[in-house]
């Protein structure tokens, strides 16, 4: 099968559309200065395309074999639901990013090529489709090591600045080490089952377990889950805006995509104990990623802690999926999965919102420190309430997308609760209830911090004060995508069937449909009707008797200023003081002056905390490779040039004798 | 059926109000206003006109009508009184009504930013704090309740047989987190006149006329919501309250609500309200409970 082309829609208009990104990627860099950002057409195109595709074939599996091959792996690209459902995701979020840059980009053309920009962002769309599409492991690892070299470039935008080249090395180096554990993995996997196609590794048990986990840590640090996610929150606030939506909410879920492909359906690599590690890893992820966003102050920083939190909640259903799978339970196996699937496109919609709103904001104020922003809703409208659609998504509230989702976790779990094998398993399972109302409480504290004191309130700078909308694209985009958060929370009934086909393999019954059972949008139509008859009363007895507009009560003590609002340092305060153990939190004040009890001179409070699993972890670690890296590699590289030829004939030798032998 | 959602969505929750603020004041030996002074009360505040901030935008000016809908929303599909739920599909969801709730706070916690005032951010910032404490306990609490069951529907969860010890572990756990959840005693005081130690007035200093109307509406309707769960599930604890039906129990749940109604005017009479960094070691009873609710209703099931 895998021989032959089995062509159909999707092949059709997924091959055209990797044929438009690619000439997007030559328009970006021969495009005249006047005319830099002609690639956005090809690029917007692709990802028309792209969504095309997905719709596109139906339920069928095609196959689309190009004239190339790797070694004994054919270049073969597989068209499934799987995979069908995360070229929606990356058309959709694409579509999205490349209306938002045209507008963007202006604010950097002075120090950034803005055509190289459209290439690199065209290579990385490319490239993101080439990992769901690969159907096996060698045409999957040229796309993975494509979309790292393409987002590491895109990070480096900015390159001037000593800050962004900091993170781009340290994305680099996490997406060097993410790479060998994939390879490792996939080489055990060939060696036992001799075949680089996905669908010929059928390994289960302890002898998928060895591959599995070197897998599993490859794509956890892609996906940046805990404990590998440390170069995320460094990464993603260095890239432009558009990029950072395009990897937080579409780059990172390719790694979702690989654990569902290879963990999860068919059972390529099926070891059961993966369940409780992604279980476990993706709880701690969740409440790590919303504790250290609560404690950003900087707008995407902030969001690329709220990715590290989704990426948790996606992996727990992976998890979920997977246990429901080892114990029998095809209805839990399936609201897993299906779960994962959801949460991941609904996570892509908000998240890339949100990146794209704390865009506007960058661009529009060149600061990203919410400390020195607020009132800005009354300057770009459009944006603060896209940015407030966009919170509550990602806070899981009613109805929008993320509460979809996360309401049919919950159900998982409720699942898991009555049915699972032992009491402390069931237990777990309304503990992980509790986990994931913390979470979205801790997400509410989280976002009303960041929309509060970024878009509400008074300005407290002169960049904030003089701030303006977003140009008529980036606007375009956010709404377009605030849009798709209520529908995607509306719409789940229309979800079921594609999410069906994914989870159910043909012939089985699909046990999705019973698990939805929530009128959303009957109890959103019934309360938007209340609203209306509640506004229209009021405009009534405001005819009768006006709203006054007065000054925010002041205690009487004069005009309020722009400094005595509440900051998102005090914000955060109580929540912090209450998880101060896993933050090392600690507040230190210290009064100065004569009459120091009641007329103090000076008043310095400091509050420190310490990211410990990178003090104490990955420092001394990095610090002791560091070191014998030194000590050997120096040696190696003395500046010789005798010393290099050796290198170099010694090499050769090494290699010659390799091949007489084999 | 229809006339008992009106009586409990536009009566009930402000006699409840009415009839806690007169046992206070009973309790303080004095006579206090009559129970139907919270009727007057948003009747004059629409009457009045209102002041907004000039730094307040939209969001202020809609949080409090969102804030209302689904308040109403919530009493509408939640069972606090024990009169039989109208078929409302599966919208009677447990979770549905505890997130249509967080929905009212962020968009409250919002429009407390949206002023500007210190206040707001501080009872804001507080809220949010309490909530999320809060927010796990219940869903723990009623889940434990809703295993039973087999289903996270309300209707289902409080017409099916159920554990005793487990209904009233898991109302006592519901009532301390509707203390916390409403900004009662010893949480926070609803009656202090320094608006620094406050919670929810502290969020709604700005509000006035018709849109305090709405806000202290929402919140009478939030009072009936929560205290009728915990009312109802220890009713569920109490031999023969299933086998009532009917009006009977509508009778008794209605009378439950108000003894505990009255119960958190005793507390506040008796009660000083804890020190800020105490609230979560109060909240921590509640948390214990409804994880011993958990364990016991897992070994049961």
């Amino acid at each position: 099968m895998l021989d032959s082309n089995v062509w159909g829609g999707s092949a059709l208009w997924g091959g055209a559309a990797l044929c438009a990104w690619l000439a997007a990627a030559f328009v970006g860099l021969i495009a005249p200065r006047p005319r830099r950002h002609l690639a956005a057409i090809p690029c917007a195109v692709g990802c028309l395309l792209l969504a095309a595709s997905a719709f596109a074939g139906g339920g069928q599996p095609e196959y689309l074999r190009l004239p190339l091959a790797l070694g004994d792996a054919p270049f073969t690209l597989l068209f499934d639901p799987l995979s069908r459902w995360f070229l929606a995701i990356i058309g959709a979020v694409g579509l999205a990013a490349v209306v938002f840059s045209p507008g963007y980009l202006e604010h950097l053309r002075e120090r950034v090529p803005v055509g190289f920009v459209w290439s690199a962002m065209a290579l990385l769309l490319l490239s993101m489709a080439g990992v769901v599409l690969a159907a096996n492991a060698i045409v999957f690892l040229v796309a993975w090591e494509a979309m790292a070299l393409s987002s590491f470039a895109l990070v480096a935008t900015d390159h001037t600045q000593r800050e962004i080249q900091r993170a781009a090395l340290i994305y680099l180096g996490a997406t060097r080490v993410g790479t060998a554990f994939l390879m490792a993995g996939f080489l055990w996997a060939h060696l036992l089952t001799g075949t680089w196609d996905f669908s010929g590794w059928n390994l289960h048990g302890a002898a998928a377990l060895g591959p599995a986990l070197l897998i599993l840590v490859g794509l956890a640090t892609k996906a940046g889950c805990w404990p590998f996610h440390l170069w995320l929150p460094i990464a993603h606030p260095a890239a432009p805006a558009p990029v950072s939506a395009l990897m937080s909410g579409v780059m990172i879920k390719t790694a979702i995509y690989a654990m569902a492909r290879l963990f999860v359906l068919d059972g390529h690599l099926a070891a059961p104990a993966l369940g409780p590690i992604l279980i476990a890893l993706g709880t701690v992820s969740a409440l790590w990623g919303v504790l250290f966003a609560l404690l950003q102050h900087d707008l995407k920083r902030l969001l690329a802690y709220h990715s590290v939190e989704n990426i948790g909640i996606i992996l727990t259903a992976v998890g979920l999926a997977i246990v429901g799978r080892s114990w029998g339970l095809p209805a839990l196996y399936q609201l897993g999965l299906a779960v994962a699937l959801f949460h991941t496109l609904n996570h892509a919609v908000f998240k890339s919102l949100l990146f794209l709103g704390a865009g506007v904001v960058d661009a529009r104020t060149h600061t990203r420190d919410i400390e020195r922003l607020g009132g800005l809703i009354h300057r770009m409208p459009a944006t603060a309430a896209a940015f407030i659609v966009g919170s509550a998504a990602i806070c899981a509230l009613p109805p929008l997308n993320g509460f979809a989702s996360e309401w049919l976790l919950y159900q998982g779990f409720f699942q898991m609760a009555r049915t699972g094998p032992t009491v402390g398993e069931r237990l777990c399972a309304l503990l992980l209830m509790g986990w994931l109302a913390l979470i979205g409480g801790l997400a509410i504290a989280c976002f009303v911090k960041a929309v509060g004191v970024t878009f509400l309130g008074s300005p407290r700078s002169r960049a904030a004060e003089k701030a303006t909308e977003g140009t008529r694209g980036m606007v375009a985009a956010q709404i377009g995508l605030a849009f798709a958060c209520g529908a995607l929370g509306l719409g789940v009934p229309l979800l079921i069937a594609p999410l069906s086909c994914i989870v159910a393999s043909p012939g089985e019954p699909s046990l999705l449909a019973a698990a939805w059972t929530l009128p959303t949008a009957l109890l959103t139509l019934a309360m938007m009707g209340a609203l209306a008859i509640l506004t229209l009363a009021m405009a009534r007895l405001a005819r009768k008797n006006p709203a006054r507009r007065f000054t925010t009560w002041d205690c009487g003590f004069g005009p309020l200023s722009a400094r005595t609002q509440y900051t998102a340092t005090s914000f955060a305060q109580p929540t912090l003081r209450l998880f101060g153990a896993v933050y090392r939190y600690s507040i230190a004040i210290e009064v100065g002056g004569r009459n120091r009890r009641y007329f103090p001179d000076s008043v310095d409070v400091r509050a420190t905390h310490e990211p410990y699993l990178e003090t104490r972890v990955y420092a001394p670690v990095l610090r002791s490779i560091e070191r014998g890296a030194g000590a050997f590699l120096m040696r190696l590289q003395a500046g010789s040039i005798h010393q290099y030829l050796l290198h170099v004939a010694l090499v050769l030798a090494l290699l010659l004798w390799l091949g007489v032998r084999g | 059926m229809i006339l008992q959602l009106m009586v409990n969505a536009l009566v009930v929750p402000l006699l409840l109000m009415g009839v806690i603020r007169k046992a206070k004041a009973l309790m303080q030996t004095r006579r206090g206003a009559p129970v139907w002074q919270p009727f007057y009360d948003i009747a004059r505040l629409l009457k009045k006109g209102e002041t907004i901030s000039e730094k307040a935008g939209w969001v202020f000016v809609w949080a409090p009508r969102i804030g209302l809908v689904v308040a109403l929303a919530a009493a509408i599909l939640a069972p606090w009184s024990g009169a039989p739920l109208p078929p409302f599909g599966g919208a009677t969801n447990y979770l549905l009504v505890l997130y249509l709730m967080a929905l009212a706070r962020f968009v409250a916690m919002l429009a407390a930013m949206d002023t500007g005032s210190a206040f707001g951010g501080l009872g804001a910032s507080r809220d949010a704090t309490i909530s999320l404490l809060v927010e796990p306990v219940m869903v723990i609490g009623l889940g434990a309740l809703a295993l039973a069951a087999g289903s996270t529907d309300l209707s289902v969860i409080y017409s099916a047989p159920v554990n005793p010890v487990v209904a009233a572990l898991v109302g006592v756990t519901l009532l301390i987190a509707a203390l916390a959840e409403l900004s009662r005693m010893p949480v926070d005081d609803p009656t202090t006149h320094l608006e620094l130690t406050m919670v929810h007035e502290a969020m709604i200093l700005e509000n006035s006329g018709r849109n305090l109307a709405l806000t202290e509406y929402a919140a009478a309707l939030r009072t009936c919501v929560l205290l009728g769960l915990a009312a109802q599930t220890l009713l569920r604890a109490a031999p023969g309250f299933p086998l009532l039906s009917g009006g009977a129990r509508y009778a008794v749940g209605l009378a439950a609500l108000f003894a505990v109604g009255g119960l958190v005017a005793v507390a506040e009479g008796v009660l000083v309200r804890l020190k800020w960094r105490g609230i979560p070691s109060f909240l921590a009873y509640s948390a214990g409970l409804s994880l011993l609710a958990a364990l016991l209703a897992v070994l049961k099931g």
